[in-house]
Order: structure tokens, then C-alpha cells, then sequence
């Protein structure tokens, strides 16, 4: 008898559902709350933010281990499950259908943000001094150019979406939401809690512009 | 023609690897015509619109009450049962066509084989014959129970749910919402319940409940609404702890 241990394929598929929320999503939370900070200005930001969170113990470690490797899981699996979508928005016009076709749009929108994005901040410190000492200052130059404000708008809100959808569906694959009841309930907390941590980071990138 | 008259617009195939094509028809009026009596009036004067003599349609029926699930088909633009599709109640000219995601076997009709197959592989079925004793009758189940189990039992295996999904279709070996709504059925039957693990094994496997990506476009076309979205939910929270079960035992 086949159990599900020796087929991968529904660990598989929890690892990634579990990934999107810890610590994926946590750190979303985490790193929204924390830029959500530039707000105090460019010394607090660089000294009680970036310089604090760079003297962490095992720093290196848990970027890779906590952030980068199982956020690589997620897009890259997510891309393999997003190859099934056949969504026919035009023919089955239901809420519900919508959220499931942008759920797997916005991933994918996200991982060009990401790669800009870490690209332009964490790679580039690397050969980049200034950018590493004084990143308040690097973060005001790059948000002032409009256009990649608005790159910046998207890829938060798209990852805010992504991640608060994600939840709603997570809670109905693990079966803690069941009823219709139970569903429409928690979809609508998720609501909130999604718009909240957009309003969240779109103060973070405000606090950028004074 | 009678200013009544009916407009219909078939999409057409001769057979399983030709190209599809649309005729469209003009047909008497009448009153109590559903889409299944529709297509027999059709048979007995099978000419488009042009004049030309053609082929009668074919399609699948049965029962004419919508508990057999043989007429499916995507009425509209909507996968629904044909036999209570009222003319009436529907805009023209009235587009007819084969039940999506299946594949066809001549103009209406289509292979429905994969229904079954996944029905198959969940096991939804009860053994009435088996180690246990048999000869007490039928276990007893409470009222409350036995109301939320009914409400699946309506399942006809009409293939709507599955035409309906994103996820289900040529490309992919996901069962589909109709065989994992009966895996919530069959695991609460008092009887059902002694294969309830191997049935979450098996949707714990390829193309299994995992594969559902919560469009829930399954519930809202299913003809016997059937609460197809909240047995997934179920389904989700069994395949938990058979997981926890499978992992850290005893499973």
C-alpha cells in the first residue's frame, strides 16, 4: 500500500504551503514593520535598523537558511504548480476564480520584483561600501527616480496580495476553515490583515521621500 | 417558422480527431421544451438554417430528471445537465457544446471514462463484504450527520464540477472535485470508514486533493450544489493528520 510518505508529491505541497507563512510571510511582517521605520529618519534607520540587525548573531546563516532558500522553495515550486493553471476569467466570472489567476500572476510578478529588488539593496552592497553604511540615504536616491517608486508600489502590493490570499487558501488546504461560513469569515480577516500590512508598507516607502 | 420559433447553435465534430464546426438551426417553439426534447425535435428534422439536410445531432441522455448525469454540456458558455436546462429561461440563439475537458466522441458527446477512473482510484465505494461482522444490519448515524452526509450522496457524476476547474484537464492527472467529494462521503459511512486511510492515501498521491487550487468554480456550476469546496476543506483537514499519522505513527 502506497502511503503518503513515499510519494513526495503531498509533503511537497504542504512544505510549500507551510514555507509561504513561515518564515516567508513572517518575514514580510518582519521586514515591512522594520522599514516601516524610515519614518525616524536616516540616523535611526541606519543605526537602530540596518546597523542592529547587521551585528545579529549568525546573521549570514539565517539569510540563507531562513529567508533565501526556503523563499527560493516557494518560487520555484509555486512556478511548478502555476503551470497547471488553466483559468478562463471570461467564462467563470466568480470572485473566488479571480483571486486563484492573480494568486499565480503575482508570484510571478514578485520574483522579478525580488530579483530588482535584492539585486539593487543586498547584492549591491556587497561591492558597494555606501550602500551598506548609509542605506537610508541609497534606498531615497533609488525611490525618488518615479518609476521605480512605482516598481516599489507594485512588488509591495503584489507581495501584500500574495501573502494574505495565500493565507485564506492555506487555511482551507489544511483544513481549518471548512463551512462556507468559516471561509467567508477568515477571507474577510485576511482582507484586513492584507490592507493593514500594505498600509504598513507603503508608510515604509513614504518614510523614504521627506 | 412561428414568431416563436427556437435558434440553436451546435458545435459540431464528426469524429474524435476532426476539426469542430457550428450549425445553426431554427426550430418550432414550444413551451415545455428543455435542451434534451429540443435536440430530439431536432432529430426528427435535422436542417440548418441553409437548408441543408444534415447528420442528426448526436448527445448522451438518460434519465430526463438530472439524477443520471449523462447530458452534460456547456449550454451558453456553462456546463449544466441539458434535461433540466428550461428553453424558456435561456437567451438565443441557444450555443451548444460538448461538455469541455473531456474529450469528444462525436459532436455532443463526450468520454467520460476519466470520471470513473478517479472514482476508481479513491475506492469510493463501500465494501459490504469483509473481515468484520455484517450480520447486525446497518450501523446506525445520527440525523445531524446523516444530513450533511446526504448532501454528497447527490453527486450524479455529471463531470460539471471537473469541466468547470482551472486545475483539471488533459494536461493535468488532478481526480477532480466529484471523486474527492465521494472520499468525504465514503470515509464518514459507518461502513466506508474502515478504508477511510487508504482512500486519504490515495488522494495523498499524484493528481490528488493536493492539486485543487481553491478557484472554487466547482461549487458555484454544480447542478445539485453540492458543498464541493467545504468537503475539500474536510478533505484538507483528514490529509492533516493522516499526515501527522504517516509521519510520527501509528498510522
Amino acid at each position: 500500500m502506497s502511503t503518503s510518505i513515499d510519494n513526495p508529491h503531498f509533503l511537497l505541497r504542504r512544505v510549500h504551503s507551510l514555507l509561504g507563512l513561515i518564515p516567508v510571510g513572517a518575514f514580510l511582517i518582519f521586514h515591512l514593520w522594520e522599514n516601516s521605520q524610515s519614518r525616524l529618519g536616516a540616523e535611526h534607520y541606519n543605526e537602530q535598523v540596518v546597523a542592529a540587525l547587521k551585528g545579529m548573531n549568525y546573521l549570514p546563516l539565517l539569510e540563507i537558511f531562513v529567508i533565501a532558500l526556503p523563499l527560493l522553495f516557494h518560487a520555484g515550486y509555486g512556478l511548478v504548480i502555476s503551470a497547471q493553471m488553466r483559468s478562463e476569467l471570461l467564462r467563470y466570472r466568480y470572485p473566488r476564480n479571480h483571486l486563484y489567476w492573480m494568486q499565480r500572476i503575482s508570484g510571478i510578478g514578485i520574483l522579478f520584483f525580488l530579483l530588482l529588488h535584492v539585486g539593487m539593496t543586498r547584492i549591491q552592497g556587497f561591492w558597494d561600501p555606501a550602500v551598506a553604511e548609509d542605506l537610508y540615504t541609497h534606498m531615497q536616491a533609488l525611490l525618488s527616480q518615479p518609476w521605480l517608486l512605482g516598481v516599489y508600489v507594485v512588488g509591495l502590493l503584489l507581495s501584500v496580495f500574495h501573502f494574505a490570499n495565500g493565507l485564506s487558501s492555506m487555511a482551507i488546504a489544511w483544513g481549518v476553515t471548512t463551512s462556507v461560513r468559516a471561509q467567508r469569515l477568515f477571507g474577510g480577516f485576511c482582507v484586513l490583515f492584507g490592507l493593514l500590512l500594505a498600509a504598513l508598507g507603503l508608510h515604509g516607502l513614504m518614510g523614504f521621500l521627506r | 417558422m412561428t414568431e416563436q420559433s427556437i435558434h440553436l447553435r451546435v458545435r459540431r465534430q464528426d469524429r474524435p480527431d476532426s476539426p469542430s464546426y457550428w450549425q445553426e438551426f431554427k426550430l418550432p417553439g414550444h413551451p415545455d421544451h428543455n435542451v434534451v426534447s429540443l435536440l430530439m425535435a431536432l432529430r426528427e428534422h435535422p436542417v440548418t438554417t441553409t437548408g441543408e439536410r444534415v447528420d442528426p445531432v448526436v448527445w448522451d441522455h438518460n434519465c430526463m430528471e438530472e439524477v443520471c448525469g449523462s447530458c452534460a454540456m456547456l449550454i451558453n458558455g456553462v456546463p449544466r445537465p441539458s434535461c433540466s436546462a428550461l428553453v424558456a429561461s435561456l437567451t438565443q440563439p441557444i450555443r451548444l457544446e460538448p461538455l469541455p475537458k473531456f474529450p469528444v466522441v462525436r459532436d455532443l458527446l463526450v468520454d467520460r471514462t476519466r470520471i470513473d477512473e478517479g472514482l476508481k482510484q479513491v475506492k469510493a465505494w463501500v465494501r459490504i463484504d469483509g473481515l468484520w461482522d455484517i450480520h447486525e444490519g446497518a450501523p446506525r448515524i445520527g440525523p445531524n450527520e446523516w444530513a450533511a452526509n446526504y448532501l454528497y450522496s447527490r453527486c450524479m457524476s455529471c463531470g460539471c464540477c471537473m469541466a468547470a476547474c482551472p486545475q483539471f484537464g488533459p494536461h493535468s492527472d488532478f481526480l477532480g472535485p466529484a471523486p474527492l467529494a465521494q472520499v468525504r462521503l465514503m470515509n464518514a459511512h459507518p461502513t466506508g470508514r474502515y478504508d477511510a486511510r487508504e482512500r486519504l492515501h490515495a488522494i495523498m498521491g499524484d493528481g490528488g486533493l493536493s492539486d485543487c487550487g481553491q478557484a472554487q468554480n466547482c461549487v458555484r456550476v454544480c447542478p445539485k450544489e453540492i458543498p464541493l469546496t467545504t468537503a475539500i476543506g474536510e478533505l484538507g483537514r483528514q490529509t492533516t493528520v493522516q499526515m501527522f499519522k504517516d509521519l510520527f505513527g501509528p498510522s
